[in-house]
């Protein structure tokens, strides 16, 4: 038992190859994570068997809370910038913004994921983000105990402007079946 | 720990040996070592792959028609309690419950309405169903719904608004 011991003090392992892997693994995953953005609510999303996958541009988003409340957001920040200039600028302007304000508050608008909606202006807001871009794709986003006349609203918003093909954001089911 | 254990005991030696003393440099690289592996660590737990499924559906447009006769129309009509009241044509509905009692996670509807929906689907493939959700409803029991006829290869469903007739329609054979 001694000799061993004594044999591993000048005991060196050529630890190259393995820092290499690890650098490696280290940048992949540095490259490759995308820090989920901040969300307004926490949303449970309900559980499907489907496998499709939610694009990740050019996606408009509405959301509705466990409480029924609603919440919007857009994919790309230039898409943004022109739902802000036609639903949001004339109503800061007439509520006596000025310009430095409004534009600050553009900035802020430029950088948020999502911002909340009143019930009766997400039809305004839904027809001006599709004409900001008109290859936005429609989804849903819903908690699984949201009402579903909240959930129905938003169809029939989407239905209103002529957006008929929808996606739903679900989760794979756990449950072996 | 952070020391360089190249040959030190040699500094400041004749100069002809300075690049010789490179030859057996080794740096410990232990403290790198360690911050990476933690780095990696970090990265490879915090990373989650899941991107969101997401299920497509199509609806009707708000304005024309499709006429379809009354024998071929299967309406559910889901009420708040989370049962569905299914009925061929304007005939006298069937109340089952949407969910199984003795499955709490509410994973998959109740074994009656699968095999009921199967049944009916088989018997007519013209069958069209009609899906109407009670406001009361949660959004939970559309979802499994459509996830269901999914599963089943069904197409041929839509969903309409479920009206104060729909209510009394439930009333009237109850």
């Amino acid at each position: 038992m001694a000799r061993i011991k004594a044999k591993r003090v000048g005991f060196r392992l050529d630890m190259t190859p393995m820092v290499d892997v690890a650098f490696l693994l280290l940048t992949f995953f540095m490259l490759t994570t995308k820090f989920r953005p901040p969300e307004p609510v926490v949303i449970d999303l309900p559980s499907s068997h489907s496998e499709q996958k939610l694009p990740e541009s050019a996606v408009l988003t509405v959301m509705v809370s466990e409480t029924d409340a609603l919440f919007m957001g857009i994919s790309s920040q230039s898409s943004r910038e022109v739902l802000f200039n036609a639903a949001i600028r004339p109503k800061l302007e007439a509520a006596g913004y000025t310009e430095p304000a409004v534009r600050d508050s553009l900035a802020h608008f430029r950088l948020a994921e999502t911002f909340p909606v009143e019930r009766e202006e997400l039809s305004r807001f839904v027809t001006m983000a599709r004409y900001a871009d008109h290859g936005l794709r429609p989804v849903v986003r819903a908690d699984a105990n949201a009402g579903f006349e909240a959930v129905n609203h938003v169809i029939s918003v989407y239905k209103n402007a002529n957006l008929l093909t929808f996606n739903l954001v679900t989760v794979m089911e756990k449950g072996a079946r | 720990m952070g020391m360089v254990d190249g040959p030190g005991e040699r500094r400041g030696t004749k100069k002809k040996q300075r690049r010789r003393r490179r030859i057996g440099f080794s740096l410990d690289m232990t403290p790198m070592v360690d911050v990476a592996f933690l780095l990696l660590t970090f990265f490879m737990l915090t990373t989650t792959f899941s991107k969101s499924n997401t299920m497509e559906i199509n609806i009707p447009p708000a304005t024309g028609e499709v006429r379809v006769a009354g024998s071929n129309v299967m309406t559910l009509r889901i009420t708040d309690n989370a049962v569905a009241y299914c009925s061929l044509g304007d005939e006298r509905p069937l109340r089952i419950p949407l969910y199984d009692a003795h499955d709490p996670r509410k994973f998959s509807l109740s074994n009656d309405l699968r095999s009921l929906l199967r049944r009916e689907t088989t018997a007519n493939s013209k069958l069209v169903i009609v899906v109407k959700i009670s406001d009361r409803a949660r959004y939970r029991n559309l979802v499994d719904i459509i996830d269901e006829l999914n599963l089943m290869k069904i197409d041929r469903f839509s969903l309409d608004d479920y009206t104060p007739e729909d209510d009394l329609f439930i009333k009237k054979f109850a």
